[in-house]
């Protein structure tokens, strides 16, 4: 059957679809910045009904860090996208009405989400003994760095402390440059998210058959210790690996290489099938010479310098081309420019057009994840703060307009100020829009 | 309640003893013959509580050679062990005819298959998902590859295989790092992001289907691709890419949201620095005694741009500064300000520094081994240190078999064939 790649592509495009795999599950988060959001929008594009509260009057902070502090119409499209499909409430949690909403709302979760500092919510009342005791069913997920309890459990925690204190940030550098370079791009807050994702939908399907809630501890720490060998390395040895520059030091040979059309290509050869594929494009053996001494420094390092020139003689598309032909790994070193073009992503619909309601046509990345019967999607993008409260109120908890007025004149919700971040688009006409109103649902 | 107090009962609340797993009952069949990432997936999946079994070639997986340095422990590499940890083993060689029928049984029995081979061979031989949903239309076909299982790249790519490495560099992430001021050449993230990214996709990707097939009683295709995985999950090249229609180059140690964000050297270390906002920089700036930089750089708008000459000034001066002092005077006073009621410290602001420490610091913690997230096993005369499941959790705690680490089981042709009946008496019985 050769043509099985069309065949994946047509049950993908065509094949039988069903609801979105969380239809039906209620989540209440209360996170900020990104760990914690990004746990909540995964949820929601595989279409849980997620509700986050927002502190009154600032919001969630992340809204105002935007990139190079540029927004898009007025608006931080990374929190956008972190928030995407939920419905943004505030509340003043230092407010006894407050947390009686607060209540209310938990009671009816499946799921509640919190990544603020380790026993904050304890000492609100609103932490996971409280919660229970009226939800028992509920499945409470603290995200924080080091965790819930310990001796660090109090230490504070954005993704590069997470990184630092677990020896990670001392990892990514050149072994004869005395500077270290962090994980870009939040990689200590993302992975750990994803990680929680995970915990969450086990817990989930463990409840479907049980009927138990549970108790969840999620930590930047724990999660990114978990594909970092070289602390179990470091306890056989004595030594510790540290900064290897472009070598993956569990390849036979690797590298980012220039190309004589001064472009890199990275190459690595995990195995010696894809080392015997490699010498046959370079037209040198490279195993017989090397036998028997695969994999340590000197070795790794010979080798590395064989490629090294002879990348340097090829084009990126002649090495691509072989790697191709032969079969080792290679690769291209995009930038975020030939990311975002990459025909591929769209074609894969990993990256999409989007028409959002409020902020128009976006493109944006999609969840990576590809289910043939129940893809993940964007339904609409975050909100300005507030901007759900009175849907929320009445759809969740059926308050009427009086209540939720009398609500918003004593502060215990409230909305928006003017500034970057926080409000809607210029010229978006809030006293007609149905939805902040509370009349009707975004998707409708 | 006091925090030792609250620190005791959550000790006790997470007690992994005597507890259920979350995935009992599940089957996943594990195919990524010298390919890690179909590994590292299977081995998420049994931590929750799922019965793994690897297919591997008759003379063994090349995988167990996979190790920095050749460091082997009882013939095992390092990912080896920790991944495969308590998954059952059964060899087959897939090219003989009376093989694949063995597969064949074991992947229309199954829950959850884990595809990491080639893209496209297993449905050469009549084993993909359009060979075996028919007969096993509850079965969950995850594929984990480069490029995919579909696309036009992903068929034109299909013969290259897969690494960690070159899946960061197709994600853009090596772009990112290093100083261009010192070497312009794009840098490797020290550890395997882009892998761990995709297997956390794909292992996601499974439990949304196992829990979807309770209420449709159907499966479903998942398909990861590691080449692709990691940026859009950052979400960060896609939005620069559409809000500025050009690439963020290497930034050294500068971040793109805020500036200071990242490791810095001291007068006897390294620590690391996260001022997210304005008056958590002008907090910073008291601590250090430099409120003169205070006028030019005050306003985040200052201090985070796409200028980076600019921003390189401030930099000079602050890791300047910060070479004068030693790291646990920096902490000391950061940490002082954490002490601060909430409302006033946002007001006042606090810089988060903490220590950057070496692997051997991190380890000599003992809040890793109160928590268990560091795992200790008894080889030869040394301990091995072994990184637990991250998934902390009351009722099904996630569980790192270290107890089987050594003892791999394998399948004879017997007991898989007992097995495979067995469930098909079981869905015979439930059907």
């Amino acid at each position: 059957m050769s043509n099985y790649f069309e065949y994946v592509e047509e049950l993908f495009k065509s094949g039988e679809k069903r609801d979105p795999p969380l239809k039906g599950i209620k989540v209440l988060e209360m996170t900020h910045y990104v760990y914690g959001p990004t746990v909540g929008a995964t949820l929601a594009l595989l279409g849980a009904e997620v509700v986050k509260v927002e502190p009154v009057g600032e919001g969630d902070r992340f809204r105002t860090a935007a990139l190079w502090m540029r927004m898009f119409k007025k608006a931080n499209l990374n929190y956008l996208l972190v928030n995407a499909n939920k419905y943004v409430i505030t509340l003043d949690a230092r407010n006894a009405k407050a947390r009686e909403i607060l209540f209310k709302l938990a009671s009816k979760a499946d799921v509640f989400v919190e990544n603020l500092r380790a026993g904050l919510l304890d000492i609100l009342g609103l932490g996971y003994a409280h919660l229970s005791k009226v939800n028992p069913k509920i499945i409470y997920v603290s995200c924080s760095g080091y965790g819930q309890y310990g001796p660090l459990s109090r230490a504070p925690s954005f993704d590069v402390s997470a990184q630092g204190i677990i020896g990670l940030a001392m990892k990514t550098g050149w072994p004869d440059v005395d500077e270290f370079y962090k994980l870009p791009d939040y990689f200590g807050d993302f992975f750990p998210a994803m990680v929680a994702v995970a915990a969450i939908l086990a817990a989930l399907y463990y409840r479907e058959k049980t009927g138990k809630g549970q108790y969840i501890d999620m930590t930047q720490a724990e999660s990114l210790f978990r594909f970092f060998y070289d602390v179990t390395y470091l306890s056989l040895t004595g030594e510790e690996i540290g900064k290897t520059g472009n070598v993956d030091p569990l390849a036979i040979a690797s590298g980012i290489f220039a190309t004589s059309d001064g472009k890199f290509v990275a190459i690595a050869i995990m195995d010696e099938g894809q080392l015997t594929a490699l010498s046959k494009a370079m037209n040198v053996d490279l195993l017989g010479p090397y036998k028997g001494r695969l994999r340590t420094k000197e070795c790794i390092s010979e080798l590395n310098d064989l490629i090294f020139k002879w990348a340097s003689s090829r084009t990126l598309d002649e090495i691509m081309s072989y790697a191709k032909t032969y079969g080792f790994p290679a690769a291209p070193v995009l930038t975020d420019l030939d990311v975002y073009k990459d025909l591929w992503r769209w074609e894969r619909g990993s990256t999409i057009e989007f028409e959002d309601r409020m902020y128009g046509k976006v493109r944006i990345p999609r969840l990576p994840i590809h289910l043939s019967a129940t893809p993940p999607r964007v339904r609409w993008l975050g909100r300005p703060v507030g901007y759900h409260n009175r849907l929320v109120l009445k759809k969740w908890l059926g308050y009427t307009d009086e209540e939720i007025k009398k609500l918003e004149e004593e502060g215990v919700i409230g909305y928006w100020d003017q500034s970057p971040g926080m409000c809607p688009p210029d010229a978006w006409d809030i006293d007609n829009d149905p939805v902040f109103r509370g009349e009707r649902d975004e998707c409708e | 309640m006091s925090a030792s107090k609250r620190d005791e009962l959550l000790a006790k609340l997470f007690s992994p003893e005597g507890k259920p797993s979350a995935l009992e009952g599940i089957r996943v069949v594990e195919l990524s013959i010298s390919n890690l990432v179909g590994s590292m997936v299977g081995g998420l999946l049994r931590e929750l509580g799922a019965e793994v079994v690897r297919v591997e070639p008759p003379d063994g997986d090349p995988l167990r050679e996979l190790s920095p340095y050749r460091v082997k422990v009882k013939g095992f590499g390092i990912p080896y062990l920790i991944e495969n940890a308590g998954k059952k083993v059964v060899r087959l060689d897939l090219e003989r005819e009376e093989d694949r029928e063995e597969l064949r049984k074991l992947l229309v029995s199954c829950d959850v298959v884990i595809d990491a081979l080639k893209p496209g061979y297993l449905d050469s031989i009549n084993l993909g998902y359009r060979s075996i949903s028919g007969e096993n239309p509850k079965v969950i076909y995850l594929a984990i590859s480069p490029y995919g299982h579909f696309s036009k790249k992903a068929k034109e790519m299909s013969n290259v295989p897969d690494s960690d490495l070159t899946a960061q560099a197709y994600n853009g992430y090596p772009s990112l790092i290093g100083n261009p001021g010192i070497r312009p050449t794009p840098l490797r993230a020290g550890v395997w992001v882009a892998w761990a990214m995709a297997a956390i996709c794909a292992v996601n990707g499974v439990l949304v289907a196992l829990y979807e097939r309770l209420k449709s009683g159907k499966g479903q295709f998942v398909d990861i691709a590691t080449h692709e995985a990691l940026a859009a999950v950052h979400t960060y090249p896609i939005t620069v890419g559409f809000l500025f229609g050009r690439p963020r180059p290497q930034y050294g140690f500068i971040d793109y949201l805020v500036y200071p964000y990242g490791v810095f050297k001291t007068k006897d270390g390294y620590i690391t620095i996260a001022t997210p906002f304005d008056t958590d920089f002008r907090a910073f700036l008291k601590l250090i005694n430099r409120w003169d930089l205070e006028p030019d750089w005050r306003y985040a708008a200052d201090r985070v741009t796409d200028d980076v000459d600019r921003i390189v000034e401030l930099d000079r001066e602050i890791r300047r500064e910060l070479m004068k002092r030693s790291s646990e005077e920096l902490i000391k006073k950061s940490l002082s300000r954490g002490l601060l009621p909430e409302a006033l410290r946002r007001l006042v602001g606090r810089p988060v520094i903490v220590k950057s420490y070496t692997l051997k610091e991190t380890l000599s913690e003992e809040h890793w081994y109160i928590r268990r997230s560091i795992l200790r096993v008894k080889v030869n005369d040394k301990e091995m240190l072994v990184p637990n499941s991250p998934f902390r959790m009351s009722e099904t705690p996630g569980k790192m078999p270290i107890e089987k680490i050594f003892a791999q089981e394998f399948l004879t042709k017997e007991a898989l064939a007992a097995m495979t009946s067995r469930r098909d008496e079981e869905s015979v019985r439930t059907s």
